[in-house]
């Protein structure tokens, strides 16, 4: 739950340059675009807003305008500013703030492949989740895909009377798939564009004025078994070790935040759910919370309670998968990971139980969840949190952390300081691996975290082995913050309790504005940004995806390491194709 | 020239072969249930009872496999060099001693194939040799990153040979003689794991480096970019690496069990020669099976910290082992 | 009988392989000619009655100098020999000068000395690891030892190179910031 702040002095010190957000619902500035530069650099170095939690782009189509949204935050807690630049939307150019804020780098990359906004100054502004030579900026208002059909659902072709068609039998040979001027489909080549990728890459890598070492390009390709999933890392070698590191992602891209655009309010909830598929409930907790922001909701005690319950259950579910893969990327067979995947199949027998699924659960709704834990789910549940889970995290940390093999492969490996991650946007355990105590759970409460009693799971040296170490260390403290749920939950709010604000609804009506809703998942922060006028339909929907801006710090953590090393570094930082690609 | 000895020669080593490959398809299905229930699973149930058939539908599955040769790979070296990998590993058992004599046929026919003078340094020269298969199959790849894996994989195979040799040496002082047979019946008072259990652990590590296994088995892994030097190979070839990786396991507990622990000797083998075999084969069991217990538990070693072991660790323990052995033989007389 | 069989048949393949090796275009090729010629060799050794220096000949020749070999060809990529120029003028008439000097000798020692008494029969047993080491650490300690100076002296100038490499290298990372 974010309240952005405004800060009066600001106001007087950069006078004319920034104006209030004023529109209904909006909070925050509006500043000019030439003068961007020196007020996020103010924020960040003046008054103390080092971390760039978000950067996205927004099309005002009936204004003809196009709106990058910053959000900024302490990296010493509290709620967060934000601020926007406003540009016309033919040809908008905004001034990059990638040496400020470098975790912006790969936000910018993407507000340019789907929005069009062209950010001077970018050292790399090439696109990101598609692919060189595509056409078009989707998430634009003029956009159409193929076989468009209306602005929003539900399709009147779909509804009410049942007999629906689909758009594309009706029209099989149509021509409403919209090609560029001068393209030709059966007569066009693809290009190799690898070629010209692989020499960019060779050429931005650092000059060394050596005859003699051979400086090689090789392409951790998107089939490979160690990339948890279609993820692409194009290395510079010098023999064997790492000067440059670019990655690749785009292999699981789906145009979500346009979908997330037709779709109604209800119905983005069973997408969440995709975005990182191995944590779906902390995905659904981000976006009711974004909505309930702005819908002015307020759960019962009861579901806040289920709710908390939930996303921590969830959190030990990811970090149990996370170091079964982090130890079979270093070679033990399997074995620590079917040891955890064990645990975690107990967990989602009882997600199975309460949602009637085991991963993409489709669980909470807009002021409350969607239905109640059953009884023999939740006798198991008690018994998971109280007795076997807490022996089971033990017995890992116990034949896994002092094994000799796991610190010598891990120790010093993918060194990340406090100030790169803090200055890269990472985010969850990489963060607080580092050495920087921010958990939005304490740093910006949300829900009812704050009736809790729990710490803030902190590491200092900000290698694999402490990446490693956190993640225990955080599912120990989700135990506790389980362990006194369940006992809160019975004397709060008991079995019979509301878990549902008012009745539930298909059609939602979200009054006009902006909100940005950020939770901690498991992975880091994952903040939803809508944006509503008032329709049925979101006007926009962005995603930040926590493995998708940890990404940015790739290079910097591989650069010097061996090649051996690289699969490790990526394993420790965890990240899910779902949500880096969307 | 005796007909009788050269049929003989022939049916036990027809057997000897037959043994083995049938040794190597049991090992791999083995691998799997062993791997399975330490990591909470079944393994493979379904082909056969208990999936016994496992390896036979696994070897029929490869025969069936599209044969690919890279488009410029040296054709001839690509297809010999399996094979080149898999004669070393069959020939190393010859000199294994799976029992004493017996009589068949009114025959005296003895229990292993062929008693050599130098059996170990047949051993030695044999797992020399089983270096090469691993190059040229890197080699004629065609693949940059194969040859640089081939010839990873081969220096950490030279590397660990070297202590290996000197693990060797113990038992060979013990025993006074290069013959693996008359080491084991040297071992009728006492195995000699007790007498030399450095030089044992030595060469148990060192010959796990030496089969590529877990946890050394970096130049197979997949965070050698490739999956090492077997990555073009598909099919039967591939098969073949795999045999010969599992053949070697076979004969490395053999020549374990020989050298250390008392070979085809046990309780009444002395009455009835036929338990000899008998106590070999559950010796080595136990060999394969402790090479599964670790590929299970542990992670892997990177490359240098590997090469580093063998040459910082092991060796010189080795070499002081020996040192100190021929001190206390020469003093004890 | 049967061991004259095999003496002449392994003669002949430890003849074939060296004309292979001879006659080679592809470095690795004639590397691994080398190998077969140097395991033909080994069983020659065995029918002579020197099991011990078979097994060493293998164990060291073939199973680590050829590899090497083999590692420093293949990195270096030599396989395609390419024919630089022709040979040089005074190679054909010397080599053919030393070949018939060789052959001259060999012939004298096999046709005349063999069948005169001249060459006496090995002892039983003067191959064994036994025998071998008496000679060797008794008789010929000194050529020993002096060899083992000389590996030793090989050792620490591969040492030495590999330490001006590494020094080199990282002045190079210290100065390119």
């Amino acid at each position: 739950m974010t309240t952005l702040v405004t800060v009066p002095d600001i106001e007087t010190r950069f006078a004319g340059v920034i104006t209030p957000d004023t529109r209904k619902g909006y909070q925050g500035y509006i500043v000019e675009a030439e003068h961007v530069r020196a007020f996020a650099k103010a924020l960040r170095d003046d008054y103390g807003y080092d971390y760039l939690a978000s950067l996205t782009g927004v099309d005002y189509l009936p204004e003809g305008k196009m709106e990058v949204v910053y959000h900024v935050y302490k990296s010493t807690g509290g709620p967060g500013l934000v601020f926007k630049v406003q540009v016309p939307r033919e040809n908008p150019v905004v001034p990059s703030i990638v040496d400020i804020y470098p975790g912006a780098n790969f936000q910018e990359r993407e507000a340019w492949d789907l929005l069009g906004i062209r950010f001077e100054g970018h050292p790399n502004l090439r696109r990101i989740l598609l692919w060189e030579g595509f056409w078009g900026h989707p998430l634009r208002k003029d956009w159409r895909e193929p076989y468009f059909e209306e602005e929003g659902k539900p399709f009147s072709s779909r509804w009410p009377h049942g007999k629906h068609f689909h758009h594309e039998d009706k029209n099989p040979f149509g021509k409403n798939v919209d090609y560029p001027p001068g393209f030709d489909p059966y007569t066009w080549e693809p290009d190799t564009a690898d070629e010209i990728l692989y020499q960019a890459v060779l050429q931005r890598s650092e000059i060394r004025d050596d005859l003699r070492t051979e400086r090689v390009v090789v392409n951790l390709g998107p089939q490979h078994p160690s990339t948890h999933g279609v993820f692409r890392m194009i290395v510079t070698l010098d023999g064997e070790t790492i000067i440059g590191l670019e990655p690749v992602m785009g292999y699981l891209h789906r145009n979500h935040e346009k979908i997330g655009e037709r779709n109604t309010w209800i119905m983005n909830i069973p997408y969440t759910d995709r975005l990182d598929y191995i944590t779906a409930m902390a995905n659904n907790f981000g976006y009711v919370l974004a909505v309930e922001q702005l819908m002015g909701v307020k759960p019962p005690e009861r579901a806040e309670y289920i709710r908390v319950i939930m996303a921590e259950l969830t959190r030990i579910v990811n970090h149990l998968w996370a170091i079964g893969f982090l130890l079979n990327d270093l070679g033990a067979f399997f074995t620590p990971a079917l040891y955890a995947i064990e645990e975690r199949e107990l967990i989602l027998d009882v997600f199975e139980a309460t949602t009637g699924s085991r991963m993409m659960n489709n669980y909470f709704r807009f002021g409350g969840v969607a239905r109640d834990i059953p009884e023999d789910a939740w006798d198991k549940l008690v018994q998971l949190v109280t007795d076997r889970l807490p022996r089971k995290v033990d017995e890992l940390d116990r034949y896994l952390t002092n094994s000799e093999l796991i610190q010598s492969r891990t120790i010093g490996v993918g060194v990340l300081t406090a100030e790169e991650a803090i200055a890269y946007s990472t985010s969850g355990p990489v963060l607080r691996a580092s050495g920087v105590p921010y958990d939005i759970r304490r740093a910006d409460p949300y829900s009812i975290y704050d009736r809790f009693d729990f710490d803030v799971a902190v590491r200092y040296h900000g290698d694999v082995y402490d990446r490693y170490l956190i993640r225990i260390d955080e599912m120990r403290q989700s135990l506790r913050i389980l362990q006194q749920a369940v006992k809160q939950i019975e004397q709060e709010a008991p079995r019979g309790a509301p878990i549902l604000a008012g009745k539930p609804q298909y059609q939602v009506r979200v009054p006009p504005g902006e909100s940005y809703g950020r939770v901690e998942a498991p992975k880091g922060e994952l903040g939803f940004y809508v944006v509503s006028t008032g329709k049925p339909n979101p006007w926009r929907y962005h995603v930040r995806a926590p493995s998708f801006v940890n990404l940015t710090a790739l290079e910097a953590m591989c650069r010097g390491h061996k090649i051996a090393d690289v699969v490790t570094i990526l394993g420790s930082i965890d990240i899910v194709l779902g949500e880096v690609d969307r | 020239m005796d007909w009788a000895m050269l049929i003989e020669w022939v049916v036990k080593a027809l057997l000897l072969t037959v043994i083995l490959l049938t040794g190597f398809a049991y090992t791999t299905y083995l691998e799997r249930k062993v791997l399975a229930w330490i990591q909470v699973r079944i393994g493979p149930n379904r082909a056969g009872p208990w999936g016994l058939l496992q390896p036979a539908a696994d070897g029929i599955k490869l025969i069936f496999k599209e044969e690919l040769i890279p488009a410029y790979a040296d054709k001839i070296i690509f297809v010999l060099a399996p094979v080149i990998t898999m004669i070393p590993a069959l020939i190393i058992n010859a000199v294994i001693p799976w029992g004493r004599e017996v009589v068949i046929f009114g025959r005296k026919v003895a229990l292993y194939l062929a008693d050599v003078n130098v059996g170990v340094l047949y051993i030695m020269a044999v797992a020399s040799i089983s270096v090469y298969g691993v190059v040229l199959a890197g080699w004629s790849s065609n693949n940059k990153y194969s040859l640089l894996g081939g010839l990873r994989a081969s220096a950490q195979m030279i590397s660990y040979e070297l202590a290996l040799g000197l693990a060797f040496l113990p038992p060979i002082m013990l025993a006074g003689t290069l013959n693996l047979r008359e080491i084991v019946e040297a071992q009728r008072s006492m195995w000699y794991v007790v007498y030399q259990p450095i030089a044992a652990f030595i060469f148990l590590v060192t010959s796990i480096a030496e089969v590529n296994r877990a946890p050394f088995d970096l130049p197979e892994a997949e965070q050698e970019l490739t999956a090492g030097y077997h990555t073009e190979y598909s099919g039967m070839k591939f098969a073949l690496f795999f045999m010969a990786e599992y053949t070697k396991m076979i004969a490395v507990s053999a020549i374990f069990a020989s050298l250390y622990l008392g070979g085809y000797l046990g309780p009444f083998e002395s009455q009835f020669p036929w338990l000899g075999p008998v106590y070999l084969a559950l010796k080595i069991f136990l060999g394969l099976f402790l090479m599964i217990w670790l590929r299970a538990t542990f992670p892997r070693f990177r490359y240098d910290q590997l090469m580093a072991l063998g040459w910082k660790g092991l060796f010189p323990l080795a070499l002081l082992n020996v040192v100190v052995t021929a001190g206390v033989l020469a003093l004890v007389g | 009988m049967s061991l004259m069989v095999l003496f002449v048949l392994m003669g002949a393949l430890a003849l074939a392989a060296a004309l292979g090796l001879l006659f080679a275009r592809n470095a690795v090729y004639a590397a691994l000619f080398l190998v077969l010629n140097m395991l033909a060799l080994a069983v020659l050794y065995l029918t002579l009655g020197a099991p011990f220096l078979a097994m060493v000949q293998i164990t060291v020749y073939a199973g680590a100098v050829m590899v090497l070999f083999l590692f420093v060809v293949m990195l270096l990529g030599a396989e395609t020999l390419r024919e630089e120029g022709g040979p040089i003028a005074w190679q054909r008439p010397l080599a053919a000068i030393l070949g018939g000097v060789l052959v001259g000798t060999l012939s004298y020692i096999l046709f005349v000395e063999a069948t005169t008494g001249k060459i006496l029969p090995p002892p039983e047993d003067y191959a064994t690891p036994y025998a071998l080491s008496v000679k060797l650490f008794q008789d010929y300690l000194l050529p020993f030892e002096v060899a083992s100076v000389l590996l030793l002296v090989a050792m620490l100038g591969a040492l030495v190179l590999v330490q001006i490499e590494r020094k080199r290298r990282r002045n190079d990372d210290q100065t390119s910031d």
